[in-house]
């Protein structure tokens, strides 16, 4: 028995039964080298799933025997009152430290490099911080040189982020850049392992895998849908990192309560108005079409939209529908328009093929409103005034665009029936910006 | 109430004859679209419901079985459902994650196709066992959970510890040792053997061999799946 394999692959981790080692498991457990704990806690007539803290009726099933098992998490191995969960008790295991694991050569402007101070400085407090940057500020860039102080003290980090496009986008940028390192990519359905690495990319969903495993985390995109909804994801966050942690949230589009903890100074904050290439955020346009969504579902293509498309001469467009159902007709009328939605098969081939400038066009629900870069696009929101379109979704569509320094303007223009506050919101959150960036440059 | 598999509300509309009728919706309806039934109009082998051309009663594979061993134990397998994509992650989730929840989603329809094809014939209903190790592996056998939506089981059967079926080729399931073994001497006289999958008809036919052999006349199928 290596007691320092296993620490690689057991320290931070709540794993099952059957994510042991079987012929060692007796021996682990009359070491003490595991600890049990219940995998269904039942208190005060609450039911709760320990791994991913389930209290609704709904997602619990009974097996027979009347065992209850949790379906909410199922699709990670059953956690049932019969089958518990288990956590590494023997010593932690340490990442080896690497010196000046970062290759990129780029460098940083002014703005960028406040960010990154701050980060470092974060990470040597171990304290928390609200990275609040317009799309395009170049977050992803900000993030190095504290990622490489962080691998040279031998500190575990994890990216993690409620969106798998944006890990799938993240993950081979981090690689190029940080060749040396071990890493990890964790979504759904990937199969990498994430033994000794330095650095894990994983959808919050993901953490929930996790216990007191990472130094540094830092939450991409923390506004994001299912994270803001879905109750569980923070607390899997928070019990992923190590009682003594740096957390760190990025987001151009805060939601109302890290605003609130930023204005009263609960969570230190650096704001970042400009984008990395020193050109505004394109500002939204608006274009008014009489009953757009049923000359949509009758299978007209309205003539706003259309002159929209033609006068995009050669540019490549992406075009939001609030629905699956509007992707479809729509696609219909444009020559059948390649469309992409959370469960379409083809997701992941689709989005290459157009960054991959193979497709000139893409139909796309919400999926693709963040963490994804297309250099030189053109958007289109087509019925912005839609639920689904709130500030965020419409700030952080129409920071698709003008993302290239050598290209860097675009056109951002929402189709609509009745003019939302959603909408004036968001280009007034651009105008602001915009104005902040331009102070600042003075 | 939420759908069983996708969690979402169910929306029910009260009308007169959601009151009176006890029929409780428990999967909606953009989840229920997905299941494919094995269409009973297109011409299928007589024994296994292999949809096959019209010139044949038979399937290869039943042919080839009766030609290889001389008789086939099975008389006729019933089956509901083809094996569709979304059918495989319905199944994996129930198989192999253990969601055994899942099976309330086929109650109605099997116990349908049971009353259908085999009530009032006085079959003693056997679920093909699982091996000791793989059961307590999954926490429960998935045939036997399908068998018990139509009524009382009997076990009749044991099961030795082999390699996964879905691992092994056509011709190396049918070459291989029966893996069962009788519980009992004299079997009842009509069997329904009940499977989650019918995929060559090996596992149900050597299950049924041993039956037959301690004294079982004849042996039926029904299995919820037809690949």
């Amino acid at each position: 028995m290596n007691l320092e394999t296993l620490a690689s692959q057991y320290d931070g981790k709540l794993l099952l039964k059957q994510e042991l080692d079987d012929s060692i498991f007796n021996e682990l457990v009359n070491k003490g080298l595991i600890q049990k704990v219940s995998g269904i806690q039942k208190r005060l007539g609450l039911t709760t799933c320990q791994r991913c803290f389930n209290q609704e009726n709904k997602y619990f099933g009974k097996m027979p025997m009347d065992i209850i098992y949790c379906r909410r998490c199922i699709m990670m191995g059953r956690v049932s009152e019969v089958e518990p969960l288990y956590y590494w008790l023997g010593d932690s295991h340490g990442v080896e430290p690497i010196e000046k694991a970062c290759q990129w050569k780029g460098e940083l402007t002014p703005l960028q490099q406040k960010a990154s101070d701050a980060i470092i400085d974060t990470i040597e407090r171990k304290s928390r911080l609200l990275i609040n940057a317009v799309c395009g500020a170049g977050k992803t860039e900000m993030l190095y040189e504290g990622i490489e102080a962080a691998i040279a003290q031998g500190l575990k980090i994890c990216i993690a982020t409620p969106r798998t496009d944006v890990v799938r986008e993240l993950a081979p940028r981090l690689r190029r850049d940080f060749p040396r390192i071990q890493s990890a990519a964790l979504y759904g359905d990937s199969t990498e392992l994430d033994h000794g690495a330095h650095l894990v990319i994983a959808t919050t969903h993901q953490l929930l895998r996790y216990r007191q495993a990472f130094d540094v985390i830092i939450v991409d995109e923390v506004d994001a849908f299912p994270y803001h909804k879905d109750k569980s994801l923070p607390q899997a966050v928070k019990r992923a990192a190590k009682p003594e942690h740096a957390m760190i949230y990025l987001t151009a589009t805060p939601r109302t309560d890290l605003k609130i903890k930023s204005a009263l100074h609960l969570i230190q904050t650096v704001s970042i108005p400009m984008r990395f290439h020193g050109h505004p955020l394109p500002v939204p346009t608006f274009k008014y079409v009489r009953k757009l969504e049923n000359q949509l579902l009758d299978q007209k293509l309205p003539q706003a939209i259309q002159r929209w498309i033609y006068n995009r001469n050669g540019r490549r467009y992406l075009l939001f529908v609030p629905t699956i159902e509007m992707a479809h007709h729509l696609s219909r009328l444009l020559n059948n328009t390649p469309y992409v939605f959370a469960e379409s098969p083809n997701r992941k081939e689709l989005i290459q093929q157009f960054r991959n400038k193979n497709i000139s066009a893409l139909i796309t629900t919400t999926i693709l409103e963040r963490g994804v870069t297309f250099p030189s696009i053109d958007v289109a929101v087509i019925k912005a005034d839609h639920h689904v379109f709130d500030v965020a979704a419409l700030v952080q569509i129409s920071g698709r665009s003008g993302r290239s320094a050598t290209d860097p303007t675009g056109d951002v223009t929402f189709f609509y029936e009745t003019k939302t506050n959603a909408m004036v919101q968001a280009k007034q959150y651009t105008l602001k910006k915009n104005k902040e960036a331009k102070e600042y440059m003075r | 109430m939420h759908c069983l598999i996708c969690f979402n509300t169910l929306h029910e509309d009260t009308t007169w004859a959601t009151l009176f009728e006890s029929k409780e919706e428990i999967v909606c309806e953009s989840c229920n679209e997905k299941f494919e039934r094995l269409d009973l109009e297109k011409h299928h082998c007589q024994r296994c419901m292999k949809p096959i051309s019209h010139e044949v009663n038979l399937c290869g594979d039943c042919v080839a079985w009766r030609e290889r061993m001389g008789i086939d134990p099975l008389s006729r397998n019933i089956s509901i459902y083809s094996y569709n994509e979304d059918m495989k992650d319905l199944m994996a989730r129930f198989k192999y994650r253990g969601d055994y929840e899942l099976v309330k989603v086929w109650e109605q329809e099997v116990t349908q196709i049971y009353q259908h094809y085999f009530a009032g014939n006085d079959f003693t209903i056997v679920p093909i066992p699982l091996s000791e190790e793989r059961l307590s592996e999954r926490g429960f056998n998935q045939a036997e959970a399908i068998a018990q939506l139509i009524g009382p089981t009997q076990s009749l059967l044991i099961r030795k510890h082999s390699e996964k079926q879905s691992k092994k080729t056509k011709l190396e399931r049918m070459r291989t040792s029966n893996p069962f073994r009788s519980k009992i001497r004299n079997a009842p006289r009509h069997i329904l053997l009940v499977d989650d999958i019918y995929t060559t008809g090996t596992t149900l036919r050597q299950a049924g061999q041993v039956l037959l052999n301690s004294g079982a006349q004849q042996i039926f199928s029904l299995t919820l799946i037809r690949s």
